[in-house]
């Protein structure tokens, strides 16, 4: 039936089937076999409105109609959070952009949505200020889908998650009322942060930025054992002044890398195996030029040996280029965990002993974004031309899922795949009240419906966990059969 | 990110894409037209559509070409694909399957039958020099010389912009560069059929331009277009030996250097828009701004957007003969954020820019005029 909104042009709105199928993927392409059965990702019609006020207006029609909404900005998550998964449509915000209205006296912005944190920190930089943290995909990633998920990424450790960073959001509600959120309002803006798009849809952003920094400085240490670069990153992290950011990685990472064709700053052995215990640090610190040169005296603590200053420029610039390890592939999959900080050397060391004993290529990296955790991703290079191989790879993430639950940890962001991991990400007091709150902003559940408060078939932790470990165990087989690194 | 890019054949690289969206932030196609399918890494995901053998139609095709080559895209990748390589392979692919523009196709004809993409009789390519009024009797015709001015289709054919070629020979003739046009020998470089994906049809033009610029015995050529240039040095530079390939800002930049160029007082606040294909797919960022700060009394204003993130102007990768419409949107962007400098002139170094970005202040900067740096030079020669 054709799409006929009133008040929307009609050249905002496509039913054109290649459009819409390129609208239901994000990062992570999942074989049609895990989809098709269970999922209605083809969304009905693709939506780009053009203000805030079409935003509402879709939306109050949508309620009127019963038709699920499924907002989408830069899909630069994997866990199809951007993706439909009960057909409608799809509102495609990315003409929400610019708009940039800097306070100086008061040090905060206002931004359109779907202005990437890249663009956003570009224009403060130009007069004088900067974002206070970003996203390690910030040349696509915007600023409402980062406060959509749960916004941790560099600047983070000094100066919080996006979610503390925020003075009011305005958002469009199914019920189509356009509104302003603030900490004091009802509902309150922490509501919409980490919502992924399943309350509403945010249409303005106003946060607090830093004036831009007089001084940085960036340093790179080689470890030559895992337990120390943990002990170290988590020393680092909680020490004052407080750095930046820390970053660090794993010999399979740099090994992910050299595969992939670049360069890398140690010296690896020929043979990934028996896999290098060595790993990478880099601390940045940003800052009053007094702070930075406290923060540099602070690094005579640091058990590493610290590598020559233009190669920790290089990884510095790189930071948001951690993708280029999927030349390593064709295809990356990848476990991103949120784990506390004082289990990292253990979580490092437990990815180390399973690729060991598989003999599997598995690179981990992370940043420490809060004194306590780290944001950890660990990736394997897999190819999605063969799909039984691919599937078996799809079921191996749970083995790092687990892993890092062992050491505290739990998925970063739920969407759809990560829906099946609730338990560990909520506990149940957690998931009813936020279950309390998509009651009251959206009783008849049209915004991106089967994301983030239940798992549905073949996502529940039994079919899941099952299905899973089936496809784990396959996963290595099928490795074994060759050398991969 | 750093300068390595990678391009291992179409469908490699189709899977090695992460979707990640980088390109899209950046590309000015996308940035006009909104829908997905118009983002780099849609038009990659059409492509892989293509090679997978799903029907597709020439409208859902056009996609492809909704693309400027401006190479921004490939700056930012985030798996480092030459997306250069990517999209003039995939266009190949879409002329083999009879999926392309019509409008590419007249354009093939009139450059297979004329020898230039204007579809002008190929006798007229020096009928700018008949106009001048301090044209030499030989038109800058020569035969012999130890530079070859190689005009291009459209500084040579387009209203507009024949006063570069103008400007440059004049230029040059101050300088006392020993120097000869090719007149009606001279044929379309091909660069315009390279990029729409016609590869085969080049090699004849290639063929003519290079025995006729071996004749003059040459050891440099130079071009007012830097479309002209890249083609040169991708295509012609492999049959040429000790042979310099320079764009006309590098030649002036040498002039100046050699003090062989006297320039006077140009009171004039100017902003420079850097061509995509001499500067990001080019590599030349310098020479032009060398030459602008030998001009005296000349201020610079440089917009934000430049050198490696510079802008667009929407005329590149034959854009202009498939979707004028979009040509226009992005010159009318590029040109309000360049006249937001507060300059009183654009300057550019290339005449699809000079032409694009003519039309987009008519739009969106009226009052501010748009010239090519040969012409300001030549402004200053006689100022």
């Amino acid at each position: 039936m054709p799409v006929n909104l009133s008040g929307i042009p009609t050249d905002r709105v496509t039913e054109d089937a290649i459009e819409r199928k390129l609208y239901s993927r994000d990062l992570a392409p999942v074989p049609a076999i895990m989809v098709k059965p269970f999922f209605h990702t083809l969304p009905d019609a693709i939506i780009r409105p053009g203000s805030a006020e079409q935003v509402a207006e879709v939306m109050r029609q949508a309620t009127r109609a019963r038709i699920p909404i499924t907002p989408r900005a830069a899909a630069s998550t994997s866990y199809y959070n951007t993706v439909p998964v009960r057909g409608g449509w799809v509102l495609d915000v990315n003409d929400l952009r610019d708009g940039i209205e800097l306070d100086i006296a008061q040090q905060t912005v206002r931004v359109l949505p779907a202005t990437t944190w890249f663009e956003l920190d570009d224009a403060l930089q130009q007069r004088g200020f900067a974002v206070k943290s970003y996203p390690s995909s910030a040349v696509s990633a915007t600023v409402g889908g980062w406060v959509s998920m749960q916004g941790h990424g560099l600047g983070s450790l000094k100066y919080g998650g996006v979610g503390e960073q925020l003075v009011s959001l305005q958002v469009a509600l199914p019920s189509g009322e356009l509104c302003t959120v603030t900490r004091e309002s009802d509902p309150p803006l922490d509501w919409f942060v980490a919502a992924e798009g399943t309350l509403g849809v945010i249409t303005q952003v106003k946060l607090t930025v830093r004036p831009r920094p007089a001084a940085e400085s960036h340093h790179l240490f080689a470890f030559d054992d895992l337990n120390t670069l943990g002990q170290n990153v988590a020393s680092l992290s909680r020490t004052e002044p407080r750095p930046f950011t820390v970053f660090f990685a794993d010999s399979g990472y740099l090994r992910l890398l050299a595969r992939a064709g670049f360069h890398i700053p140690l010296d690896l052995p020929q043979s990934h195996f028996p896999i290098s215990a060595k790993g990478l640090l880099l601390v940045s610190f940003q800052g009053e030029p007094s702070e930075v040169s406290r923060g540099k005296d602070s690094l005579v603590r640091v058990a590493g040996r610290e590598l020559p200053s233009e190669l920790a420029l290089e990884e510095w610039s790189l930071r948001l280029y951690h993708l280029r390890t999927k030349r390593a592939g064709p295809s990356l999959l990848a476990a991103e965990v949120w784990l506390p900080l004082d289990k990292l050397q253990n979580y490092l060391k437990s990815v180390k002993n399973l690729a060991e004993h598989h003999r599997l290529l598995i690179g981990t990296y992370g940043l420490a974004v809060t004194p306590n955790m780290a944001l950890v991703m660990s990736l394997y290079p897999t190819d999605e031309r063969h799909t039984i191989e691919y599937l078996a790879a799809i079921g191996f993430t749970k083995r790092l899922h687990d892993l890092a639950a062992r050491c505290g940890g739990r998925p970063y962001g739920v969407g759809l795949w990560n829906s099946a991991y609730l338990p560990r990400l909520f506990s149940r007091t957690r998931l009813d009240e936020l279950k309390r709150r998509k009651a009251r902003l959206d009783p008849l559940g049209i915004m991106n419906p089967g994301k983030l408060y239940h798992a549905s078939f073949p996502l529940w932790p039994i079919t899941f966990g099952l299905g899973a470990s089936v496809l784990g165990a396959a996963h290595i087989m099928l490795a074994h059969r060759e050398e991969r690194p | 990110m750093s300068d390595t890019a990678f391009f291992k054949g179409l469908m490699d690289e189709a899977l090695i894409c992460a979707y990640c969206g980088y390109c899209r932030s950046v590309c000015p196609t996308y940035a006009g037209v909104g829908w997905e399918s118009c983002s780099p890494r849609g038009r990659i995901q059409l492509t892989r559509l293509l090679l997978e053998g799903t029907p597709l139609t020439a409208e859902q095709m056009a996609r492809l070409y909704q693309c400027t080559m401006c190479g921004h895209c490939t700056q930012v990748c985030s798996t480092r694909i030459d997306l250069r390589e990517f999209w003039l392979a995939a266009r190949t692919q879409t002329v083999e399957r009879n999926l392309s523009p019509q409008g590419l196709n007249v354009a093939k004809e009139n450059v297979v039958k004329t020898g230039n993409v204007y579809a002008y009789q190929n006798d007229e390519r020096a009928g700018w020099a008949e106009y001048m009024d301090d044209a030499p009797a030989d038109l800058y015709q020569r035969g012999q010389a130890e530079v070859v001015y190689f005009v291009g289709c459209s500084s040579s054919f387009s209203p507009r912009v024949q006063r570069i070629a103008e400007s440059f020979v004049r230029l040059m003739t101050a300088a006392d560069v020993n120097f000869t046009i090719l007149g009606k020998a001279e044929v379309c470089c091909g660069f315009p059929l390279k990029v729409a994906g016609m590869q085969d049809q080049v090699a004849a033009l290639i063929e003519r331009n290079l025995e006729r610029v071996r004749a003059t015995g040459a050891t440099t050529i130079v071009f007012t277009c830097p479309a002209c240039r890249m083609m040169w040095r991708e295509e012609y530079a492999c049959h040429l030996t000790d042979v310099r390939l320079l764009h006309s800002t590098e030649l002036l930049a040498e002039l100046m250097v050699a003090q062989r160029l006297s320039l006077k007082d140009v009171k004039q606040v100017v902003t420079y828009h850097d061509p995509c294909d001499l500067a990001r797919n080019g590599g030349v960022y310098d020479a032009p701004r060398q030459v602008l700060a030998a001009i005296p009394g000349l201020q610079l204003v440089e917009v934000h957007e430049r050198r490696e993130r510079g802008l667009c102007c929407g005329g590149g990768g034959d854009l202009e003969m498939v979707d004028p419409t979009l040509t226009q949107r992005v010159a009318a962007r590029t040109t309000s954020k360049l006249a937001a400098t507060g300059a009183q002139a654009i300057v550019t170094a290339c005449p699809q820019c000079v032409r694009t970005l003519t039309r987009g202040a008519v739009q969106s900067a009226p009052d501010v005029q748009v010239l090519d740096l040969v012409e300001l030079c030549a402004r200053a020669l006689e100022a």
